[in-house]
């Protein structure tokens, strides 16, 4: 009975795809955020490398991973593929289940995917330093890293709520060199303008994200890094799906159910791309594949597919995405790592055209889920994962009532070491299930008279 | 140094064990049937855990209303500030607590059931905090500490405490001893928090100044607002800082019905309801959970009776609260008098706490 699929440095994936090859019809372009015109190249240059400005747009089906770039992925690269024979034993469900560990990299998610190529891009443009935000702390620990193996200089902006919640994960961006600041910050216009609006805020990703923009913009010799979201740090994560079909392929499988959790869509998008693009070329044309967020942020189930702002204070493109509104803040849930009003274009796209499709859950419900796979699995995974996870055992026990035997594939993203506080909440009982009031927003927008 | 006005209603409580379901006009009977006075032993348990504090000075009635537990666990600190006779009545913790007010206390903390809490925010009102050791017979008022371990807690950590609103409960004991649940809403003190300071710890942001989340709320509320809709405003704090949000003013203890961010009728008995309710008016009900144990329907607000519910409908029930009062109650009750309809609640409902915000709140059903 194997339990891990594992494939040789060598069998690495050697390019990233790009699902905008594979899109029916382009994506809505970015908008620029005064003019309203789709923006250029040139508009991106501030703050971002040529390199990964090209990855945002091309069509080429696929991206060279520079050899560097492999070497350094080599660390914990190809990432293992668990099948949770402990977990459908638990369950008693005929479903197969598959996971792949990204827990496996030193900053201990799927991260530095993208923050490995993004770092390297940035020194090869002879970019000096990098400012970014952080959610939870994974991306910034992961870019602390990267930043690091290429001597450039990192400054974090991390969004407040976690920042008091998991210290660890700040002290782990000092061990790796960088700089960690709790956002909003005095540091930046954007910052100490929310700080007025609001002191006790406890930040979001769109705060962080206009603090991080604003600091590139305005140092000559720093660019800015996005965690999520963006095209480019899609297409970085593709490897991981990729992965996945030949470990999948080894073993004679396909999956039936491609499953991620959801915040600004890049773990999702990782492991599904690759079968979402299978889809889409007609190859593999019912494989379902399901995005998890949390009801408290449910920006794929309960947003509106419109152009809005990806930061708070208005200093990034207008996207095309799913979002709640970039002036929603999030409260204060566990998995930090998915308080995100929008989604990647991308991922918003392929779930407006019906390819893929999203749930919600309620924060101790996905708790629930986590306990059982640390219970069967043995591993004690974030609560941003768990949400993927929770997504998983839903589909294993409709399976059990249905008597299907399909095979599902998750992405178990990242672990839990630094979410010991939230666990222990959980236990305490202090959890509580936030949720969106969708109902009431809809039925008063519906309500509002039409311009014409 | 803190000033405390201290009392205790040493008949608090005697009914209970005895099956008269209050004290109230009971006291000789409770006493004939063999009660014994607990209030006295529930309040020293809360002196003897405050024995060390040196910052608290306690004013109070002699005797038996507190003097005698106070000589008992911090002699030295006591200022005797009024006389009640032998037995004590109502009348006394009145007095006493017209006493504290000219005093200028910090707080009154007192021993007793919802009585005593509705005799003392008879005269003090919103003018000084009160806190409740539980003793009493009833207690579907806020204003009490779980126990009175608790409240020595909160005594201990005043100086940190924000303050919260909390209902006191009227209910009428002659009905309730004839088997109905009668309450009103009596009024709104201001009562001393822990959860806001302790149980919440610092790394969850949620906002434990109660004032500025009603007003997120409202701000929601008034934005999801549509016109023609009749908006039925039940008692509270919440659900007046929805009025007040659009410029209105709401009876704090009564229901009030907007249409088109107008007043159109204040303090609206079951029939009134039931009239502008007529020719298919579309409505909506804004409700807050009421008292201790967190009841959406049946306790201060039986104006809105089963009919009126099934005739907006539950799904036009929009339940709205502050995170402070969510977490200090585990699980909300409904109690419309009416139990088939308060099955229909189902087993959780969705409450509004912030702006764009809510919360899953689990509902109490009986098997």
């Amino acid at each position: 009975m194997q339990t891990k699929i594992l494939l040789d440095e060598e069998q690495m994936p050697k390019k990233w795809y790009n699902i905008q090859s594979d899109l029916p019809s382009p994506l809505d372009p970015p908008l620029h955020p005064k003019t309203h015109k789709p923006i250029g190249p040139e508009d991106l240059s501030a703050i971002f490398p040529m390199e990964l400005i090209r990855q945002e747009v091309t069509t080429d089906r696929h991206i060279d991973i520079p050899e560097d770039v492999r070497e350094v992925l080599r660390l914990w690269r190809p990432s293992p593929l668990y099948r949770a024979h402990r977990l459908e034993k638990f369950l008693k469900t005929p479903a197969k289940i598959y996971y792949k560990w990204e827990g496996v990299s030193p900053p201990g998610s799927h991260k530095p995917n993208t923050a490995v190529p993004q770092a390297y891009f940035n020194m090869k443009a002879g970019v000096e330093r990098i400012a970014t935000e952080t959610g939870a702390g994974q991306w910034g620990s992961a870019l602390a890293f990267a930043t690091m193996l290429y001597d450039l200089e990192c400054t974090i902006y991390m969004v407040r709520s976690s920042y008091t919640q998991k210290p660890y994960r700040k002290s782990m961006m000092h061990v790796w060199g960088a700089e960690c600041i709790p956002s909003p910050s005095t540091k930046t216009n954007s910052g100490r303008a929310m700080l007025e609006k609001d002191p006790d805020t406890p930040g979001s990703l769109g705060m962080a994200i206009s603090e991080a923009v604003e600091d590139a913009a305005s140092h000559s010799n720093t660019n800015y890094a996005l965690g999520s979201v963006l095209n480019h740090v899609c297409l970085h994560q593709t490897i991981i799906g990729l992965e996945c079909r030949e470990q999948l392929a080894s073993v004679d499988e396909y999956p039936d159910v491609v499953i991620g959790c959801v915040g600004g869509g890049s773990n999702f998008a990782g492991i599904s791309f690759p079968f979402a693009g299978d889809k889409l070329t007609g190859k593999h044309k019912d494989v379902d594949i399901l995005g998890v967020e949390p009801a408290s942020c449910p920006t794929l189930t309960k947003g509106l597919y419109t152009y809005d702002l990806a930061d708070e204070a208005g200093y990034t493109p207008l996207l095309k995405m799913f979002t709640l509104g970039h002036d929603f803040v999030p409260p204060s849930i566990h998995a930090g790592g998915l308080r995100y009003h929008g989604d990647s274009p991308i991922v918003s796209r392929l779930v407006h055209d019906n390819v893929m499709r999203a749930v919600s859950y309620h924060q101790n419900e996905v708790f629930d889920a986590g306990q059982i796979f640390a219970r069967t699995e043995g591993i004690i995974i974030a609560p941003e994962t768990s949400h993927a996870v929770k997504g998983a055992i839903d589909e294993a026990l409709k399976c059990k009532k249905t008597g299907e035997k399909k095979t599902i594939l998750f992405n178990c993203s990242g672990h839990g070491h630094f979410d010991m506080t939230a666990y222990d909440a959980y236990y305490a009982g202090s959890l509580v299930d936030y949720e969106y009031p969708d109902e009431l927003i809809k039925e008063a927008i519906a309500r509002i008279p039409k311009i014409s | 140094m803190k000033r405390i006005g201290f009392l205790i209603n040493p008949v608090a409580g005697m009914g209970g064990a005895v099956g008269l379901k209050g004290t109230d006009s009971k006291q000789e009977e409770a006493t004939l049937r063999g009660a014994v006075p607990q209030a006295k032993n529930r309040a020293e348990i809360t002196l003897k855990a405050l024995e060390n504090n040196q910052d608290l000075t306690f004013l109070t009635p002699s005797g038996e209303m507190g003097e005698d537990s106070l000589k008992k666990t911090t002699p030295g600190r006591i200022q005797v500030i009024s006389y009640p006779g032998v037995d004590s009545t109502a009348r006394d913790t009145k007095i006493a607590a017209q006493r504290f007010l000219e005093e200028g206390v910090d707080l009154i903390l007192f021993c007793g059931g919802d009585g005593t809490a509705r005799d003392i925010f008879d005269i003090v009102g919103r003018n000084v905090p009160i806190l409740g050791i539980p003793a009493g017979v009833k207690m579907y008022s806020g204003v009490f500490a779980i126990n009175p371990t608790i409240a020595a807690e909160i005594m201990t950590k005043f100086e940190n405490l924000s303050l919260r609103d909390s209902e006191v409960m009227d209910v009428d004991e002659e009905a309730y001893r004839a088997g109905e649940l009668k309450t009103h809403l009596y009024g709104i003190a201001r009562v001393p928090s822990l959860a806001g300071k302790t149980q919440v710890s610092k790394q969850v942001y949620e906002d434990s100044d109660e004032g500025r989340v009603k007003k997120e709320i409202a701000r929601f509320i008034n934005e999801i607002m549509i016109t023609d809709v009749l908006y039925i405003l039940g008692a509270g704090t919440t659900t007046e800082s929805i009025a007040r949000e659009i410029g209105l003013n709401k009876t704090l203890l009564g229901v009030d019905a907007i249409k088109n961010r107008k007043m159109v009728a204040m303090d609206l008995d079951e029939k009134s309801l039931w009239t502008l309710l007529r020719d298919g008016q579309e409505a909506k009900i804004f409700l807050s959970p009421i008292g201790a144990q967190g009841f959406i329907l049946g306790r201060g607000n039986q104006q809105i009776s089963p009919r009126i519910v099934k005739r907006v409908g539950i799904r036009n029930i929009i339940v709205v609260a502050t995170p402070h009062k969510l977490r200090e109650t585990p699980l909300l009750y409904v109690d419309s008098g009416d139990s088939v309809l308060d099955k229909d609640f189902g087993d959780s409902v969705q409450v509004i706490s912030g702006y764009r915000m809510a919360q899953r709140k689990k509902i109490f059903q009986s098997l």
